[in-house]
């Protein structure tokens, strides 16, 4: 019985966390400006930005982020690759609670948070934004089921925790059609925006490139997170089983980057590779830091071997992933704005960058996840699911 | 004129060589439809001088909603809170609205504007033209259209506007460009533009004559399908890989993994 010594009741404020509770703090503050008197005077939204930071950063990015926990799940129960076993509950808490910081993001960026029931009784199913909300919510809670037994565990509660474990494949079928689905209704999002999306970036193959770009980012994140935990919770680094996820990168990546380029070839915007100017800059930022540099490096064994390239490649693809993310939801997005005056030919020029405060909730939230993280490895078997013995109970 | 609240399909016709910028339009709607000072549902855009002396012209743009054929804010809004009806007006319900922007990202005219101003107590609502219901239902035009003093906007059955416009043209073919902007665009809009300058220097959207919905939506009626494709194949693969371990028990990978298998069996 290894019933915790890890149980600390004296609760220790390291520098680190006061920093993320007092960003924390003022996040709060902002957010209670911001539903007295509007979006407007705490935010650079406009009505020729309706979507900005808020929307590139929680909902895109972080939904990204979140793709590990359909990726492992689904490689250890419906592939069982049991090797992955230790990686299922850190990425499961990690796409859990990213989903969870998108819910509260949300709950700010919504002009009316207090009517998310609407959901559930005004229906529209023609609406993307609909679809992906339900996906939301339905993911958020499997995830939390899937999740539940490492907090049965931690209360001793065997039985539930068991019947838990006995339906996890079918959970995690029924989650990873969810997660695919919601990957790629994201990109499915901006379906709408054809004339307003850069041709570089539109296109009907949207949801199918989030998606592909979906699991690269999985893998990547997973990598990401393991290396980072492994240093502050001092942890061994499971780099032979980060090794493995690694080597499947560049086959995920060079899918991805052969159906983009085609695609682009197919609907006869090459043209844009180099005369866009900015856009060219952006288009070629991402596919180079996100997925050629990473397939390039992941395709060395020596360099997949070593921790530090492990983590160097998992930031580059991460990186440049996020940089799309922003791309399509943001940067590449032009609005006329018959407000300002300025006629659509000329709207290039309306810029919009987020104001501090709008910054300032996107980092409480962060800084709540990150909190939350801590917290549940601390009290949770997150780490430890196979040390614990439970599993064997799970057959009686 | 026959009676308003009859007409079938009811339709804007603004010519832009007929605009004086006066802005009686902005006022009128604000009065009629009770607009903060702040706001507007119309927006009169001057593009200033164009050309090369002695031809000189200048353009003025009256921008309203668009009320589409096949609005594209409608297909977007999450819970229904736009709807289209029979005679033409776009109609917004604030009473459903959840404040997600989202149709302000579809609508490629960028007209329904939000209330950045207004917090939870007061309500943020989006904003745009109505077609003035409270008027058209009553044999009145809208109030824009009442307005105008040089008749660059009327109002009427899309059907003879069009005619309308396309006979001006031809009265006209050196002042007009030839184009009735709104009778194709986007599946067609209920608000047709004649111009002397070219529409995009009037700030209209270059678009095709399929609404911008069209792909978001013939999408999303692969949502069950795939749903239900990748379930399949989920379960079918995850009934594959474990009918094989059952058959060939732990004989690969008989490393680290073989620990954890035992467990779960």
């Amino acid at each position: 019985m290894k019933m915790q010594i890890n149980i600390n009741p004296r609760l220790r404020l390291s520098p680190f966390v006061m920093v993320l509770l007092a960003l924390m703090g003022i996040a709060f503050l902002v957010a209670m400006v911001r539903y007295a008197v509007g979006i407007g005077p705490i935010s650079n939204l406009s009505n020729a930005y309706p979507w900005g930071f808020w929307v590139s950063f929680d909902l895109f990015t972080g939904i990204a982020i979140s793709s590990g926990a359909f990726v492992l799940t689904s490689l250890v129960y419906i592939l069982e690759l049991e090797q992955f076993r230790p990686l299922v509950r850190p990425t499961l808490l990690t796409g859990f609670l990213g989903y969870v910081m998108e819910v509260i993001a949300l709950l700010v960026d919504l002009g009316h948070p207090e009517r998310i029931w609407h959901y559930f009784i005004y229906q529209n199913f023609t609406s993307f934004l609909l679809v992906i909300g339900l996906y939301v919510m339905i993911y958020s809670a499997i995830m939390a089921v899937e999740l539940a037994p490492a907090v049965l565990e931690r209360l001793k509660l065997q039985k539930p925790a068991a019947l838990i474990r006995r339906f996890m494949k079918p959970l995690v079928i029924l989650g990873a059609t969810i997660s695919v689905l919601h990957q790629g209704s994201l990109g499915a999002l901006l379906l709408i925006q054809p004339a307003k999306l850069f041709p570089l970036w539109w296109t009907p193959l949207l949801p199918v490139l989030f998606f592909i770009s979906s699991l690269a980012i999985a893998l990547a994140m997973t990598i990401f997170e393991s290396s980072l935990s492994s240093r502050y919770f001092r942890r061994g680094l499971e780099t032979h089983l980060l090794e493995k996820l690694a080597a499947a990168i560049p086959f995920v990546l060079g899918l991805y980057l052969v159906v983009r380029f085609v695609q682009l070839a197919l609907s006869d915007n090459l043209q844009y590779l180099f005369n866009s100017g900015m856009m060219s800059i952006l288009f070629w930022g991402e596919i180079l830091l996100g997925s050629v540099a990473p397939l390039v490096l992941f395709a060395f064994k020596r360099f997949r071997q070593s921790p530090r390239g492990l983590l160097t490649g998992a930031i580059l693809l991460l990186l440049g992933m996020v940089l799309n993310r922003f791309d399509v939801s943001w940067f590449a997005v032009k609005h006329p704005d018959p407000l300002s005056y300025v006629p659509s030919f000329m709207a290039y020029h309306v810029h919009y960058i987020p104001s501090l405060p709008e910054v300032s909730i996107s980092l409480g939230i962060f800084s709540f996840g990150i909190l939350a993280f801590g917290l549940a490895v601390k009290y949770l078997p997150i780490f430890e699911e196979e040390g614990h013995q439970p599993p064997a109970s799970a057959a009686d | 004129m026959t009676d308003i609240q009859n007409i079938q399909h009811k339709t804007f016709l603004f010519d832009a060589t007929r605009c004086i910028d006066c802005r009686a339009c902005m006022i009128s709607c604000s009065v009629e439809n009770n607009i903060a000072m702040n706001k507007t549902r119309i927006w009169v855009a001057g593009v200033g001088l164009l050309g090369q002396y002695p031809d000189l012209k200048r353009g003025t743009m009256v921008y309203h909603c668009m009320h589409c054929e096949d609005p594209d804010c409608l297909s977007a809004c999450p819970v229904g809170a736009y709807h289209k009806r029979e005679d033409g007006p776009v109609l917004y319900d604030p009473a459903k609205c959840i404040g997600c922007r989202y149709c302000m990202n579809a609508c490629p005219f960028g007209v329904p504007h939000f209330d950045y101003d207004k917090g939870l107590i007061d309500g943020a609502f989006i904003d745009k033209c109505t077609m003035c219901p409270q008027r058209i239902d009553n044999g009145q035009e809208p109030a824009c259209v009442a307005t105008c003093p040089t008749d660059a906007l009327m109002f009427g059955e899309r059907e003879a506007l069009l005619k309308e416009a396309h006979a001006r043209i031809a009265a006209h073919p050196e002042r007009y460009i030839n184009h009735v902007y709104g009778e194709t665009e986007n599946g067609g809009t209920s608000y047709l533009i004649l111009s002397h300058i070219p529409f995009n220097q009037l700030g209209l959207p270059n678009l095709g004559p399929t609404p911008v919905r069209d792909v978001s939506q013939a999408v999303i009626g692969l949502t069950i399908p795939a749903a239900l494709g990748i379930g399949v194949v989920l379960t079918g693969v995850s009934l594959g890989v474990h009918a094989y371990h059952q058959r060939k028990p732990a004989v690969e990978q008989p490393d680290e993994s073989e620990g954890a298998r035992e467990e779960t069996k």
